[in-house]
């Protein structure tokens, strides 16, 4: 078989960007900064909030990662990443100026333009704190676009909190109604990180307009019953519960089958589903 | 409609690889599969359904997305030269059409040209398909059950019958005709000759298994998801994933890297999601863990998923699944079972 050297980038043929820095958020999630490698600069890759991307390490493999840059900053594209298996190991000794594949993005991100003008509650559990970072920056960036902003976020501890610095200084904002907790030891942290689970940081949560109000919910798979329960109470609509959910994928374009729930792939149809989709679609959590 | 002789086959095909690429059902050593072929010698037009199904022209089991280099990315360079299937049997050409859904069209996208398959584009566009029509089905045959059938052409260009002498041609697409408008060397037939395809069809049409009516295939199987039926379904299935790799409309892949160091392939293999890890994220999570559930899956999708999107059964029919499964579970039998239940 013959070969071709690739002009533009195609479905399956991945860009290259350039690490510009990397620092670590816990012991094994590292924060990445990549910018594209300067013919692909010209590309438009413009993105929502929610998407995801391909990421590859030619001989290593390609996996699918949350954005957790906002599209309001542009140029350079971020990633909260845990190291977990092959690839993510190999990501992990990248070194600054390092070359990494990128295909995206794909997806559809959270539904913006219902958001706007509504009051906003984000619930994140764990490493769902990345993608959710970038809706979170986001709303910051356009904030009068938007009503409340009530942020909750629960780790298993202070170490494996993401952007911990960032969320504590945040707490004294006016801009953002912002709840922290670690299900165990807030050990140096007793001021601004309470201790218990996710879902008990609710008690904050009050005078909610069921009709002006969306929550977009991330976290680990256990998570979502017991959260989506405590938002119920507050009288929201099914389709006004967002879920961003995670699954196995290969091409991020529908076609390899890997993410397929009932009817709709995860990676066109979804990351972001609603609650509505959840009752009506098996095995989707 | 016109007609070559069938002791000008040979001539025939000589001439078409004049302009084509020939792929036509060889026999290679016990398995037969659809193969480039060298001349007209090559090809056994007896073979009903080969034991690998021709969707592996247009997706191979192992294909070359791109190759990596220290220099840049290489794509495969496009083949110029435009194929033509000779042989293909209806539940394999309607197959097409399935695919074509997948990796043609967008799945319901806005941004519809970005979300093209551009490896199965350039190949399904650039073939010409030859259906030959089956006069004998196989006792595994069930396409009447999919309004497919022994002399039906959809997705094909051109529809080729086979009688005592000669090979009749009758043109389906737009392709297809303009392929029939040059061919010179072929005679007319006659009406006596065009009568006899019908008693031809209608004795093919009787070695069929009798039609069962699918009507509400779609509408049971959504019903029934929860239903202790899976279990009976399940019972048998070892996960081998026979079935989805010589299905023709089967078309979940796995993306792999091969090479050493900075040089290699990025390649996409046939996957199955009779697999466990098919759906094991990196965290652990495995939304179908259980055999059950993966069972369900496959048969969901084939017949109530697709459906919903495209509204057509991801199944044609063909009965590759049922030979060639190694516990003798029968995809028919469990449609039968999920209908009456």
């Amino acid at each position: 078989m013959k070969y071709e050297y690739n002009k533009e980038p195609e479905l399956y043929t991945p860009i290259m960007m350039r690490v510009i820095s990397k620092r670590d958020l816990t012991p094994d999630v590292r924060f990445f900064q990549l910018v594209p490698k300067e013919e692909f600069k010209h590309l438009d890759m413009d993105y929502k909030p929610g998407q995801f991307m391909m990421l590859s390490l030619f001989g290593t493999g390609e996996a699918p990662f949350s954005i957790s840059s906002s599209p309001t900053r542009k140029g350079i594209f971020e990633f909260a990443i845990r190291e977990t298996g092959k690839l993510t190991n190999k990501i992990f000794e990248l070194k600054d100026g390092d070359m990494l594949g990128l295909r995206g993005p794909f997806g559809n991100g959270f539904p913006i333009e219902r958001m706007l003008g509504k009051d906003i509650i984000i619930v994140a559990g764990g490493l769902g704190a990345a993608p959710l970072r970038s809706l979170l920056l986001y709303i910051m960036d356009n904030r009068e676009l938007f009503g409340r902003l009530i942020y909750l976020y629960g780790a298993k501890n202070v170490d494996d909190m993401l952007y911990k610095p960032d969320f504590v200084e945040m707490l004294d904002s006016e801009q953002i109604e912002l709840f922290l907790t670690v299900d165990k030891g807030n050990e140096g942290y007793e001021d601004s990180i309470e201790e218990g689970k996710v879902t008990h940081l609710f008690k904050y949560v009050n005078d909610i307009d069921p009709a002006n109000t969306i929550a977009c919910v991330c976290g680990p798979p256990g998570m979502y019953k017991f959260v989506v329960t405590e938002i119920l109470k507050y009288n929201l609509e099914k389709d006004k519960i967002l879920l961003n959910l995670e699954r196995r994928m290969k091409c991020g374009c529908g076609k390899c089958g890997h993410c397929i729930i009932d009817y709709r792939y995860t990676c066109i149809d979804g990351p972001v589903f609603t609650y509505w989709d959840v009752i009506h679609m098996r095995e989707l959590i | 409609m016109i007609k070559i002789k069938k002791s000008d086959f040979s001539t025939f095909i000589t001439n078409l690889q004049k302009n084509y690429s020939v792929f036509a059902p060889v026999t290679d050593g016990k398995a037969t599969a659809f193969k480039k072929i060298k001349s007209a010698e090559d090809i056994n037009n007896k073979v009903l359904n080969t034991k690998r199904s021709p969707k592996e022209i247009f997706f191979p089991q192992s294909e070359v997305l791109f190759q990596y280099t220290e220099e840049g990315i290489k794509v495969p360079k496009r083949e110029e030269k435009p194929f033509a299937i000779w042989g293909m049997r209806n539940c394999d050409t309607k197959s097409l059409l399935l695919l074509d859904k997948v990796f043609g069209e967008a799945h319901q996208m806005p941004k519809k040209d970005m979300y093209k398959d551009p490896y199965w584009k350039e190949k399904y566009d650039n073939c010409l398909v030859f259906n030959l029509a089956c006069n004998k089905p196989l006792s595994t045959c069930f396409c009447n059950w999919f309004d497919g059938g022994p002399f039906n052409n959809t997705g094909s260009d051109i529809f080729v019958i086979e009688n005592d002498e000669n090979y009749i041609f009758e043109a389906v697409s737009d392709k297809g005709k303009k392929f029939l408008k040059e061919f010179k060397t072929a005679e007319q037939v006659s009406d006596k000759e065009i009568k006899k395809i019908e008693k031809l069809k209608e004795t093919a049409e009787s070695y069929l298994a009798e039609k069962e009516d699918i009507s509400s295939l779609f509408s049971k199987t959504k019903e029934i998801w929860d239903e202790t039926i899976w279990d009976e379904i399940a019972a048998k299935c070892i996960n081998c994933g026979a079935c989805a790799f010589v299905c023709p409309t089967c078309h979940c892949f796995d993306v792999s890297d091969e090479g050493k160091g900075k040089k290699g392939k990025r390649i996409r293999l046939w996957d199955s999601c009779m697999f466990a890890i098919f759906t094991k994220e990196a965290s652990g999570h495995n939304p179908r863990s259980q055999s059950l559930q993966r069972v369900r899956q496959r048969v969901m999708h084939k017949y109530n998923y697709f459906m919903d999107n495209y509204d057509e059964h991801l199944c044609t029919g063909c009965g590759r699944c049922v030979v060639v499964c190694p516990v003798n579970l029968d995809i028919r039998e469990v449609i039968k079972k999920i209908i009456r239940y």
